[in-house]
């Protein structure tokens, strides 16, 4: 029989909360959360079967030595972390002065207690949610904080490099909490990506947003961890009255994936704008479930998601507009589109719409389809051979994610990622 | 100097609805060379249009009998994207819109698959040559930065074909339509733009309804089509008399057996 999860690894992750000179309050989270995981279960994913992936077997959660890695963003407010271990960090003095937070989330449990406690997975994100969040704060080896005050407008992006390192044997149990106090404007950008090989492991990562009132929050994600990376990947957040929170994630793993995005629209007037794009590759399997909830009176929630499905793998899309009772005058539309390049392909657009108000309006519309051959008959009597005008076609289908993102030298680095990975699905 | 021959050239499409094939294209005739302008008119419906789609190698159609050769080769097995590098070209009558990918980026695409991979025009270079010829057609940066033919009006994508023409400079040009719906002072332009290629090395096939578009681009021989066939070729003032006559005149000298589509 397999010994209980508490009975198994209370030991190392106290010793791990130990290494790390965690406050008590954390380490009492870490083991509370780990006898809660064992009765929870996991999250469940709409025609997405991923029970033999094992996310719920951790592996080990202390690495040895982390190789470096030439990663560095090239911005001026950035964090750089290779697996557990911070490797530089910056913030113009201006933004430290306003008293903006950017650090490593080890530090921030022993620096910023109060804000810690009020907003570690408590208003997004519950450790009770489901067996993975639990294992996420059991296990949480990595993580980022940024906090920013009533009032502050950041300009200038704030951009997170994440490399997850398979030249080791360890988890990437990653935990990134940002939170927009009132009448704050910040817009955020991370790259998550894999270095090294000869293992495989398990990435568990959980982003919590917070917009407070009358904020505005731009979060975009480059997602790029490799076929031997296992991934549960949760990105949520939360909004005040009249804020404004928008999501543009580029989905482009190499291994399997389940994905867990959205906002609550809890504030009157707030609105968020979730906009995917994703392409599979190989045998991978990815899942992305992506849900907003409109609670708020007056709430607007728009997803989009487009993907693109090459060789022999899978992308499931599954999109969830909620409306509750009491949200009146509120708007829920969504958007899945996918591409099938191959008869091996699979692919789902499940939309679903759950309204509870009458006072609302609602779309949805989904497809699953072929590459347009009006365009690639178009594009090839120019000359222009079929994988090309291929990746054309699919950059044009793309597209309505990739303009969505602010910073132009990001939109070239998702547009040179997609290019990468269909010049490799296409072999 | 290049040729283009069609011999006895039959095309079908096959139909949507009950799968079966029907002949279009019931053995058409024409040759051309570099340095000639042909122009083909003819009633709605008697497969212009699809005499330049079955040169290009649109897959929906199928040559059943015949053949279409440049400088001598058969190019039926081809594929279409082979068939442009050889240096063939068509401006459609309904050019596909591609959003996400600008015409910039479109036309150095089409201009670096002629070329080696280690040989890829310069950008310099290719700016150069876009702005001269965006002079000729009075067109401005904005739109070849627009995204391909998304939005443009039915004049803009006209246009468009023709800048591409010029960009890519083709032996042979098929212009299917490429005056319908422009401007009296568009049309100048894009005539000027095709004038433009005039040349030992580049030859057109211009398919039109309208004698006015021969005024600014001079035929070297016109041919009229009916019913899938060429049924007769002459000089520029065979338009003319088209123009006064229409085509019911025609048929009936030539004691063709054909329904016009607007016929009673
Ligand atoms: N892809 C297709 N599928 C089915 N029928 C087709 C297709 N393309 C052309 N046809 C038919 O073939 C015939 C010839 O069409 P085509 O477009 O070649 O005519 P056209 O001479 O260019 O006419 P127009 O002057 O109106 O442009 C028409 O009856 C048309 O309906
Ligand atoms: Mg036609």
């Amino acid at each position: 029989m397999r010994a209980n999860l508490i009975d198994k690894y209370k030991d190392d992750v106290t010793s791990f909360s130990q290494s790390k000179g965690e406050p008590d309050w954390y380490q009492k989270v870490r083991l509370d959360s780990l006898e809660k995981a064992e009765e929870l279960s996991l999250p469940k994913y709409e025609k997405i079967n991923y029970r033999s992936w094992r996310l719920d077997r951790p592996g080990s959660i202390e690495s040895a030595d982390t190789s470096e890695f030439n990663r560095k963003p090239q911005a001026e407010n950035y964090i750089y972390q290779v697996g557990d271990k911070t490797i530089s960090t910056n913030l113009e003095d201006e933004l430290s002065k306003k008293g903006v937070i950017l650090t490593d989330i080890f530090s921030a449990m022993k620096d910023y207690p109060e804000l810690m406690q009020k907003y570690f997975m408590t208003k997004v994100t519950k450790t009770t949610d489901n067996k993975l969040t639990a294992l996420n704060a059991a296990f949480l080896n990595s993580g980022v904080f940024l906090y920013v005050p009533k009032g502050v407008r950041i300009t200038k992006s704030i951009q997170a490099m994440f490399v997850q390192d398979n030249s080791i044997d360890c988890d990437f149990v990653h935990h990134v909490l940002i939170v927009a106090d009132a009448d704050t404007e910040v817009t955020y950008l991370e790259n998550l990506v894999s270095e090294g090989s000869g293992y495989k492991n398990k990435a568990n990562v959980v982003v919590e947003v917070i917009a407070a009132d009358n904020s505005r929050v731009h979060f975009s994600a480059l997602d790029q961890l490799s076929k031997d990376t296992t991934t549960y990947l949760n990105r949520r957040g939360i909004t005040g009255n009249n804020a404004r929170l928008d999501w543009a994630i580029g989905f482009m793993n190499d291994g399997n994936v389940i994905g867990d995005f959205g906002t609550d629209l809890l504030g009157e007037g707030s609105h968020t704008e979730a906009k995917v794009v994703a392409i599979t590759t190989g045998e991978q399997v990815q899942g992305i479930d992506t849900k907003v909830t409109n609670y708020g009176k007056h709430t607007i929630g728009h997803i989009l998601q487009h993907g693109v499905i090459l060789q022999k793998s899978t992308l499931t899309f599954n999109g969830v507009g909620h409306i509750v009772k009491g949200a009146r005058g509120s708007d829920a539309q969504q958007e899945s589109r996918v591409l099938m390049l191959s008869r091996k392909a699979r692919g789902d657009a499940n939309p679903i719409l759950l309204i509870d108000e009458n006072d609302v309006t609602a779309g949805h519309a989904a497809s699953v389809g072929r590459v347009n051959e009006d365009q690639m008959y178009y594009l090839m009597s120019r000359g222009i051979d079929e994988k090309t005008a291929q990746r054309l076609v699919i950059r044009g289908f793309l597209s309505s994610v990739i303009s969505e993102i602010p910073e132009k030298d990001v939109r070239a680095s998702l547009t040179q990622m997609i290019e990468r990975k269909l010049v490799y699905g296409q072999q | 100097m290049s040729t283009l021959e069609i011999k006895d050239l039959h095309v079908s499409v096959t139909d949507d609805e009950n799968g079966e094939g029907q002949e279009i294209l019931k053995g058409v005739n024409l040759t051309m060379s570099t340095n000639e302008i042909h122009a083909i008119m003819g009633p709605n419906g008697t497969g212009k249009s699809t005499l330049s789609q079955a040169i290009m190698g649109n897959s929906a159609y199928k040559v059943t009998q015949g053949d279409i050769l440049l400088d001598g080769k058969s190019i039926l097995e081809l594929p279409v994207d082979e068939r442009a590098r050889l240096g063939l070209f068509l401006a459609m009558q309904y050019p596909a819109e591609i959003p996400g990918v600008t015409n910039v980026e479109f036309m150095r695409a089409a201009i670096n698959s002629r070329r080696e991979k280690d040989d890829q025009i310069p950008v310099m270079d290719f700016i150069k040559k876009l702005e001269s010829k965006q002079d000729i057609l009075d067109m401005t940066d904005e739109m070849s930065e627009r995204y391909l033919n998304e939005g443009f009006s039915g004049g803009e994508k006209k246009r468009n074909e023709i800048l591409q023409l010029l960009m890519i400079e083709p032996k042979f040009a098929i212009l299917d339509e490429i005056d319908s719906g422009l401007d009296i002072d568009a049309l100048k332009v894009v005539s000027r733009g095709v004038n433009s290629m005039r040349g030992d090395n580049f030859g057109s096939l211009i398919i039109t309804h309208y004698q006015r578009l021969l005024n600014y681009i001079v035929p070297d021989q016109v041919h009229v089509m009916m019913d899938g066939r060429i049924v007769k070729s002459g000089g520029p003032d065979l338009a003319k008399k088209l123009e006064d006559e229409g085509y019911a005149g025609l048929r009936d000298d030539l004691h063709l057996d054909v329904k016009l589509t607007d016929e009673i």
